[in-house]
C-alpha cells in the first residue's frame, strides 16, 4: 500500500513538473507568472534527486556505508572532522554558491527566459550535480585528495600539471571578471560605494574582536557585523544626499578598479584573521539571508515575467554580449548549471568532513540543485522587469548610444518599448544618478530584487533601500570570492616559485608574500583594467572568457571522473559522466573557436583586432586615440591567445585520457586504482555526528 | 500540548547546535573532543591559538567558489 502511494505521489510530482515545463516552453500568450518557474524547477529537482541521483549512488558509484570515511579514519578536529550531514550541506553550499549563478542567468536573459531556464534545470540535473557528486565520491575514496592530485595519479603526471595550470588560469580570469562586475555596480554611485567601503572597517573591527576579545565566537561577532552593515546601507543615503561626501564616494571605473586591486592585495598580504575571515563571516550570513528572502519574495509576490521566451538576439547580435544562443547561452549561465570550480570544493574541504559515503549524494548532488535554484530565481528577477529597462541597464553605450534619447530609440527599435524618462524616474527611485549602461548583471539583478522585495515590504518608499541592500549583498560576496581567490592564487604562485627558488615558497616569508600577492593582483588586475577601459563595457569579452575557462575546468573534472570510473569497471554506465563531458567539450571548443576566429568583430577577438588595426592604418583614428587603440588591439590578441592556450591545454589532457581509456578497455595495461585501502566503520548505523549523536 | 512543546524545544536545540557548527562557534569544542587531541601527548592549543591556526589552514586552499 505504501509503495502504491509512493508511486502515485512521485507520478504526481513528475506530471506537475512536466506541465509547468510545458507551460514555460510552449506558452506564447500573456506574460507568464513566476510561480510556473518555481514549480517546474522544484518538481524537476525532486524527480532528479529521487531517481537519477539514487541510480548514480547505487549503480555507478556503489556507495558503501560500511566503509570508514577519511573523517572517521583521520579525525583530528581540524581538517578531518566528522560532521552532521545537514551542517556539512550548509558548509558545502556556502562554499559553492558565489556570484556566478546570479550574474550568469541575468546576462543570459538577453536570449529570453526559455533557453537559460531549461539549461539551468537540465544542466544541473544531468551535468553539474553529477560532476560535484562523482568528484566528491572520488575524493572521499582517496583521503580527500584534490582534483590536481587525482588527475596526476589516475590520468597522468602531465594531466595533473595541466589541471593545476588550468586552475590558476581560471582563477585569474574569474577574479578579473567578478571585480569588473563590482566596478560596474559601484560606478558613479556614492551610496553603494560608501556602503561597500564601510564593510572593510567593520570586518577589521570584527577581526580584532574575534582574535583578542572573544576568540572563535563567530555567531555573536557576525550578528554585530551584520547589524553594522545594515546600518551602513541606510547611512549610505545620507552620504549620497550630502554634496561634499557624495563627491568623495563618486568614483569612476578606473579609480574603483585601483581601489579593488589595493583591497585584493591587502586581503592577500594581511593576516587572515584581520580582514579576510571576518568579511567571509559577514558575507555568509548576508548571502544566506538574501537568497532565502529572494525565494520567499518570489513566492509571495509571484511577479509576471515580462521578457519574451525567446528574443531576436538568439541570432548572435545581442547587446549584452555577442554570440548565438548555441554555444553562448551555456557558456554564460556557467555556474548555475555546471561549474568546474565546484570540483575544487568537492575535492577540498567537504570530503574530509563527510560522515558516511551515502551523505555524498545529499551534499554533492543536493547542494548543486539548490545552487541551480538560485540561478532560476536570478533569471526570474531579471525577466520580471520590463525588457526595455533590462536592455537599457545592461547594454554598453558603444552599442545603444551615448544619450538617453538615442539609447531609448535604439532599444525601442528592437521591439522593447522604452522612454528615456522611464530610466530617469527609475534611477531616481532607487537613489542612483543613472542606470543607463550599467553592464555586468549586478545592477539589473538589484533592480529586479528591489522590485520584488519592495512589493513585499515597504512599497516604493523603500525601493532605494532595497536596491542598495541588493547591491551591497552582491558586491560583498563577490569581494569575498575575490579576496579568498587572491590569497589562494598567492599560495599557488609561491608554490610554483618555490620550485625555482626555495625561500619564495615559504608561506611565512614576508618578501615572498608581498611579491606573490603583487603578482597575482597584477595578473587579474590587468584583465580588470582592460575590461574597465573597453568601449563595449568589458563584460562582452571577459564574461565569455570566464565561462569558457570555467566550463573547461568542469570538462577536466569529468575527464578525471570518467577515467576513475573506467578503472573501477563501470564501463556500461560510463555515459553518465562521458555524455556531460562530451557536451562540455563541444560547447567550449565551439565557443573558443568563435571567440578567436569569428569574422564578426563584436564576437571574434582577432577580427576585432584586425578591424581596429585597419582603422589605424587608414588614418580613421584621431592621433590622440592611437595609443589607446593600439592597447585595445593588443588586448584583443591577448584574449585570443589566452582562449587558445586554455583550449589547447584541455585538448592535451583529453588526449592523455583517451590513451588511458584505450589501454584500460583493451586491457593492454594493468589497471591501477589509487583508492585508499578499505577500512570498516566503527560507528553504529544510526550515528549522525558527535554534535548530534546525543539526540 | 506538552508533547508539542517538547518536540519544538528539541528541534530548536538541534537547530541551535547545527547553527553553531555551521558558523564555526563549536569548532574549538570539536577540536578538544577529537581522538587526535585526546591521545596527543603535547598540550592542546588555546582557543586563541586554535582560532588563528584554523583560519590560516582554511584560507590557504580554495574554499569559496564563483
Amino acid at each position: 500500500m505504501k509503495r502504491v502511494l509512493a508511486i502515485i505521489v512521485w507520478l504526481g510530482v513528475a506530471l506537475l513538473g512536466a506541465a509547468a515545463l510545458g507551460k514555460i516552453a510552449l506558452d506564447r500568450g500573456e506574460p507568464l507568472n513566476a510561480t510556473w518557474f518555481v514549480v517546474a524547477a522544484v518538481c524537476s529537482y525532486l524527480v532528479a534527486y529521487r531517481f537519477y541521483s539514487a541510480f548514480l549512488a547505487a549503480k555507478l558509484l556503489a556507495l558503501d556505508d560500511n566503509r570508514a570515511t577519511p573523517a572517521e579514519c583521520h579525525d583530528d578536529g581540524r581538517d578531518f572532522v566528522p560532521t552532521n550531514k545537514w551542517v556539512l550541506f550548509g558548509h558545502h553550499f556556502a562554499a559553492i554558491a558565489g556570484p556566478g549563478p546570479l550574474v550568469g542567468p541575468t546576462l543570459a536573459a538577453q536570449f529570453g527566459y526559455l533557453p537559460g531556464t531549461l539549461w539551468l534545470i537540465a544542466g544541473a540535473a544531468f551535468a553539474g550535480c553529477v560532476q560535484d557528486f562523482v568528484i566528491l565520491f572520488c575524493s572521499i575514496r582517496r583521503n580527500g585528495k584534490s582534483l590536481g592530485e587525482m588527475a596526476r595519479e589516475e590520468v597522468s603526471r602531465r594531466g595533473g600539471f595541466i589541471a593545476q595550470l588550468a586552475v590558476l588560469a581560471i582563477l585569474i580570469i574569474l577574479l578579473a571578471v567578478v571585480a569588473l562586475v563590482v566596478v560596474n555596480a559601484l560606478k558613479s554611485s556614492p551610496w553603494a560605494t560608501f556602503t561597500l567601503a564601510m564593510t572593510v572597517p567593520i570586518a577589521m573591527l570584527l577581526g580584532v574582536y574575534l582574535r583578542y576579545f572573544r576568540p572563535g565566537r563567530v555567531l555573536e561577532a557576525s550578528l554585530i557585523g551584520v547589524s553594522l552593515v545594515l546600518f551602513a546601507v541606510v547611512a549610505g543615503r545620507w552620504v549620497a544626499e550630502s554634496p561634499s561626501w557624495a563627491q568623495v564616494f563618486t568614483l569612476g571605473g578606473v579609480a574603483l578598479a585601483v581601489a579593488i586591486m589595493v583591497y585584493g592585495f591587502a586581503a592577500s598580504a594581511l593576516p587572515v584573521w584581520l580582514l579576510l575571515a571576518p568579511r567571509d563571516y559577514l558575507s555568509a550570513f548576508i548571502k544566506a539571508g538574501a537568497i532565502f528572502s529572494l525565494a520567499a519574495g518570489i513566492l509571495i509576490v509571484r511577479p509576471q515575467v515580462l521578457m519574451p521566451p525567446l528574443t531576436r538576439f538568439i541570432d548572435g547580435s545581442g547587446p549584452v554580449f555577442a554570440g548565438k544562443v548555441f554555444p553562448f547561452c551555456f557558456i554564460t549561465i556557467a555556474c548555475g548549471a555546471i561549474s568546474g570550480f565546484h570540483s575544487l570544493i568537492s575535492s577540498g574541504t567537504t570530503p574530509k568532513m563527510i560522515l558516511r559515503e551515502s551523505h555524498a549524494r545529499f551534499i554533492g548532488y543536493g547542494a548543486m540543485l539548490l545552487e541551480s535554484f538560485v540561478g532560476v530565481m536570478a533569471m526570474v528577477a531579471a525577466c520580471a522587469m520590463p525588457p526595455g529597462v533590462y536592455f537599457a541597464i545592461n547594454s554598453p553605450s558603444g552599442i545603444v548610444g551615448g544619450t538617453g534619447d538615442a539609447a531609448a530609440a535604439t532599444i525601442s527599435g528592437w521591439g522593447f518599448t522604452l522612454q528615456a524618462q522611464t530610466m530617469t524616474d527609475l534611477a531616481h527611485k532607487v537613489g542612483e544618478i543613472t542606470l543607463w549602461n550599467r553592464a555586468g548583471g549586478a545592477p539589473s539583478l538589484a533592480v529586479g530584487m528591489a522590485q520584488i522585495f519592495s512589493s513585499t515590504i515597504g512599497g516604493e518608499r523603500l525601493l532605494s533601500i532595497w536596491y542598495h541592500f541588493a547591491i551591497m549583498f552582491e558586491a560583498l560576496f563577490i569581494l569575498t570570492v575575490l579576496d579568498a581567490g587572491t590569497r589562494v592564487g598567492r599560495f599557488m604562485i609561491q608554490e610554483l616559485g618555490g620550485r625555482v627558488w626555495k625561500p619564495f615558497g615559504r608561506s611565512g616569508w614576508m618578501p615572498g608574500i608581498l611579491l606573490s600577492s603583487a603578482i597575482i593582483v597584477g595578473l587579474w588586475g590587468y584583465f580588470l583594467y582592460q575590461g574597465v577601459v573597453d568601449p563595449l563595457g568589458g563584460i562582452n569579452s571577459l564574461w565569455p572568457l570566464f565561462g569558457i575557462s570555467n566550463q573547461l575546468l568542469a570538462a577536466v573534472a569529468l575527464v578525471v571522473a570518467t577515467t576513475i570510473l573506467l578503472k573501477m569497471g563501470r564501463v556500461r554506465l560510463i555515459w553518465m559522466t562521458l555524455l556531460p563531458m562530451a557536451w562540455l567539450v563541444l560547447v567550449t571548443m565551439t565557443a573558443s573557436y568563435q571567440k578567436i576566429f569569428d569574422s564578426n568583430p563584436n564576437l571574434g577577438f582577432l577580427s576585432k583586432a584586425n578591424a581596429l588595426a585597419a582603422q589605424v592604418a587608414a588614418g580613421a583614428i584621431p592621433a590622440a586615440k592611437i595609443a589607446e587603440t593600439q592597447r585595445l588591439i593588443f588586448n584583443q590578441r591577448l584574449d585570443a591567445a589566452v582562449t587558445g592556450v586554455l583550449a589547447c591545454m584541455i585538448l592535451v589532457l583529453i588526449l592523455e585520457a583517451l590513451v588511458q581509456w584505450y589501454a584500460i578497455l583493451s586491457r593492454r595495461k594493468e589497471t591501477v586504482l589509487h583508492e585508499s585501502p578499505y577500512v570498516a566503520t566503527r560507528w553504529a548505523a544510526d550515528y549522525s555526528g558527535a554534535a548530534h549523536g546525543d539526540d | 500540548m506538552r508533547h508539542a512543546t517538547k518536540t519544538a524545544a528539541r528541534l530548536l536545540r538541534r537547530f541551535w547546535r547545527g547553527l553553531r557548527e555551521w558558523c564555526g562557534d563549536a569548532a574549538y569544542e570539536r577540536y578538544l573532543r577529537s581522538p587526535a587531541t585526546r591521545s596527543n601527548a603535547c598540550r592542546a592549543l588555546t582557543p586563541k591559538e586554535f582560532y588563528v591556526e584554523q583560519l590560516n589552514r582554511r584560507y590557504s586552499r580554495p574554499n569559496r567558489c564563483c
